[in-house]
């Protein structure tokens, strides 16, 4: 292949990457623009819908066995269904975490939420290396990816996989528009999300409406791991390395940007696949050095990143 | 509030979110009567210079007790925040609780009866749980002291075990210099890393060092020469116990166990002298109100990279020691899983008490115990796949620090001392305002 060929194929592989950091991004600034909060059990919380998923999938395809609560939910059932399933299921996880365990602790200092987003990782981690097992678990694929599957541009592959999670990142977007800009809910969110306590003087109730926000992230997450389930495998710590990503694009795109998110997202997505194939050092493995590096960078010198807000603090 | 109409030297961004009767705002810098547990560095009193302890009275009970500060300093006190001129606070007063005392009787008795009673595997597990204390109290010395929420200390253990390791085979050195080098090596380190905590703080540094522990294990083996590569690494060279002292097998774990334990409370102690110098208390201020320390004269770089220098090293003194007890270091042993479980331990324990980094090790221990308890248990079904999870540390750590928070937000050492007019180490919480 020629070089420009093979960085076109580069570019397009990238962006099957980039629409799933993208996504995780933007549930991790819906979550820090409401609540000032970094969600490090984002990721796990993901895989878990996924691993639902992958329950009411068992059955659906050779391979796929549903693990140790295979059978408890009447499976199998189809795709689309299994897939609703596990998010609407991830939904209402993510709104009962808000209510049980982030609501209590609003007026509580930072590290109390960090120590209770480090607990959610660890118990949900360790929970699910001992239901399912540690080990990659075969997961049917989201898009037809068949070997024929893709589009020829300019000699090299677009996959209908991109493609297609482009189109429900897309979809995703435009619903979360639709909900933030048109319904009341999203009206208070926006409110809270500015400034919680005029939005309470105002007749918001400011606990339902984060609760909402987190249902929201708890929904893009789930829809990033089933995914992305089938291409990176699914185990239980799938999503950690993922969240380094997202987490990185969402510094560089701005922690309180939902645009940020996706332009991050493509950059690290980009980068991610980029940089380990023209520097030897780096490496398939090491690929999260550089949205490491990238993210201390942008904290350092412009911690707004490129679409966030400037933060005003006052001394 | 009526305290609003007083002057706030320094009003702090958390003020108008925290609602509850913030008594200890900063008033004026004076060094706290007791800083071991890390109370607020800002006491408020009326008083700049530090008031001499009187010497502790003893009651009948045998129970040491801290008189309260000097009643002449209670004349000149003028209350800064919210608390108000009618709220006067409290004087810090230590109680030490018999609980610490029969804690402390255990440890004691554990520490003596257990080399005596346990085999040689056993002895050699139980000396790497002593060994632990020392990362545990590194995460405590960034996060409890310091301000700074490290989740990426077992990135320093691991490197402290591969640069004695380095030091000891590679470049032949004795022991003794090699496991310096490896608590002076993480210390180096982590004072690299203590540079960009200058700007990245709060919840962002939590981020970033978690990105750390993530990053850890693939950038090791980048470098095989010095961390083993993918396999890891072997130590050749052995730590052999003087003849005097016996050459059988448990003699030598017995060794191993004095000199860990020796260099482990040798180090507490330092870290206790730390904390309570100047240093110690630019450590405090700084994680209480780093604005208000710079005004009074803290250098704030040199504080940030000073903690997280000491604290790496003590994580990295913890990783040498480790070698000395089991010849190999990997970094598989180092996932980032490891540096979380010691993050949560610390906290577990009580953040800002060096004890409190003791207890968390010995409930770790605890629950260790009590999960292999569970772990066989069968014929219950899905039931018994549940209490196997009670084996999985990282599922019981996980559960124990998200209870804790609500429970015991000061960690289980808050059951030993329990202070009048004392809060938690305080974290600022910094709110984007669109």
């Amino acid at each position: 292949m020629m070089d420009e060929v093979l960085l076109l194929q580069r570019i397009f592989d990238a962006l099957f990457n980039s629409a799933i950091y993208s996504s995780l991004a933007l549930a991790l600034v819906i979550i820090f623009r409401s609540t000032g909060l970094l969600n490090f059990a984002q990721g796990e919380m993901a895989t878990f819908s996924a691993y639902i998923a992958f329950v009411l999938l068992a059955g659906a395809a050779p391979g796929v066995t549903g693990g140790g609560l295979a059978g408890w939910f009447g499976a199998p059932f189809s795709t689309p269904l299994a897939i609703a399933g596990a998010v609407i299921i991830g939904i209402a996880a993510g709104a009962t975490t808000e209510r049980v365990l982030i609501r209590p602790l609003r007026n509580a200092p930072e590290l109390a939420l960090v120590n209770v987003t480090i607990g959610i990782l660890l118990a949900l981690n360790s929970l699910m290396a001992q239901w399912w097992g540690t080990g990659p678990r075969v997961f049917p694929p989201f898009f037809p990816s068949a070997p024929g599957d893709h589009l020829g541009i300019a000699g090299a592959r677009l996959r209908f996989s991109t493609i297609g999670a482009w189109l429900v990142l897309f979809a995703l977007l435009t619903l979360l528009a639709l909900l933030l800009r048109y319904t009341r809910a999203g009206l208070a969110f926006r409110a809270v999300s500015i400034d919680p306590e005029s939005a309470a003087l105002n007749g918001i109730r400011v606990g339902p409406t984060l609760m909402y926000g987190w249902a929201l992230a708890a929904g893009l997450g789930a829809i990033a791991a089933t995914m992305s389930a089938n291409s990176v495998l699914l185990e239980p710590t799938m999503m950690v390395r993922v969240l380094v990503y997202a987490f990185a694009a969402a510094t560089l795109g701005g922690l309180d940007s939902p645009k940020g998110a996706l332009v991050g997202g493509v950059i690290i997505g980009l980068s991610q696949t980029l940089i380990p194939a023209y520097v030897p050092f780096i490496g398939f493995e090491l690929s999260v050095l550089p949205a490491l590096l990238a993210m201390v960078i942008v904290l350092i010198v412009r911690p707004a990143g490129l679409f966030g807000t400037e933060r005003i603090e006052r001394v | 509030m009526s305290g609003d109409d007083w002057p706030k030297p320094f009003p702090r961004p958390a003020d108008d979110e925290t609602s509850d009767s913030d008594a200890g705002a900063p008033g004026v810098f004076a060094p706290s009567s007791d800083p071991e547990t890390g109370p607020s560095a800002f006491s408020v009193a009326g008083v700049t210079s530090e008031s001499p302890d009187p010497p502790p009275a003893t009651t009948t009970t045998g129970v040491t007790l801290k008189p309260p500060d000097p009643p002449a300093a209670g004349a000149a006190v003028q209350h800064f925040g919210t608390g108000g001129p009618h709220a006067p606070r409290p004087p810090l007063r230590r109680r030490i609780s018999p609980l610490s005392w029969i804690g402390g009787a255990l440890l004691g008795i554990w520490l003596v009866a257990m080399p005596l009673t346990s085999s040689v595997t056993e002895l050699r597990q139980n000396t790497q749980i002593v060994v632990m204390v020392l990362a545990v109290l590194g995460v405590n010395i960034a996060t409890g002291y310091g301000g700074m929420i490290s989740l990426g200390h077992g990135v320093f253990v691991a490197v402290g075990s591969f640069a004695a390791a380095y030091a000891v085979d590679d470049l032949r050195l004795p022991w003794a210099v090699s496991i310096i080098a490896g608590a002076a090596f993480a210390g180096a380190l982590g004072a690299l890393v203590g540079l960009p905590a200058l700007r990245i703080k709060g919840i962002h540094l939590a981020l970033v060092t978690l990105g750390l522990a993530i990053v850890f294990q693939p950038l090791a083996k980048r470098f095989p020469a010095f961390s083993g590569g993918v396999s890891g690494r072997a130590v050749g060279a052995e730590l052999v116990p003087p003849e005097w002292f016996g050459t059988s097998r448990w003699a030598e774990g017995l060794y191993h166990y004095l000199i860990c334990l020796a260099v482990v409370i040798t180090a507490m102690w330092l870290t206790h002298n730390i904390i309570n110098s100047r240093p110690g208390r630019a450590m405090r201020a700084l994680r209480d109100n780093d604005t208000a320390a710079a005004v009074y004269g803290v250098n704030l770089v040199a504080a940030r990279v000073n903690t997280f220098a000491v604290s790496a090293s003590l994580a990295g003194l913890a990783g040498a020691l480790h070698i000395v007890l089991v010849p190999f270091a990997s970094q598989e042993s180092y996932p980032f899983s490891e540096s979380l479980v010691l993050y949560a331990t610390a906290v577990l324990g009580g953040l800002g008490s060096l004890w409190g980094s003791v207890l968390g090790v010995a409930i770790r221990e605890v629950f260790s115990w009590l999960g292999a308890l569970f772990e066989n248990v069968g014929g219950l079904g899905p039931l018994s796949q549940f209490l196997s999870l009670l084996d999985e540390e990282q599922f019981v750590f996980g559960v124990l620090l998200i209870a804790l928070t609500f429970v015991f937000p000061r960690g289980l050492i808050g059951m030993f001392t329990r202070r009048t007019g004392e809060r938690a180490p305080r974290f600022r919480r910094n709110r984007t305002r669109a």
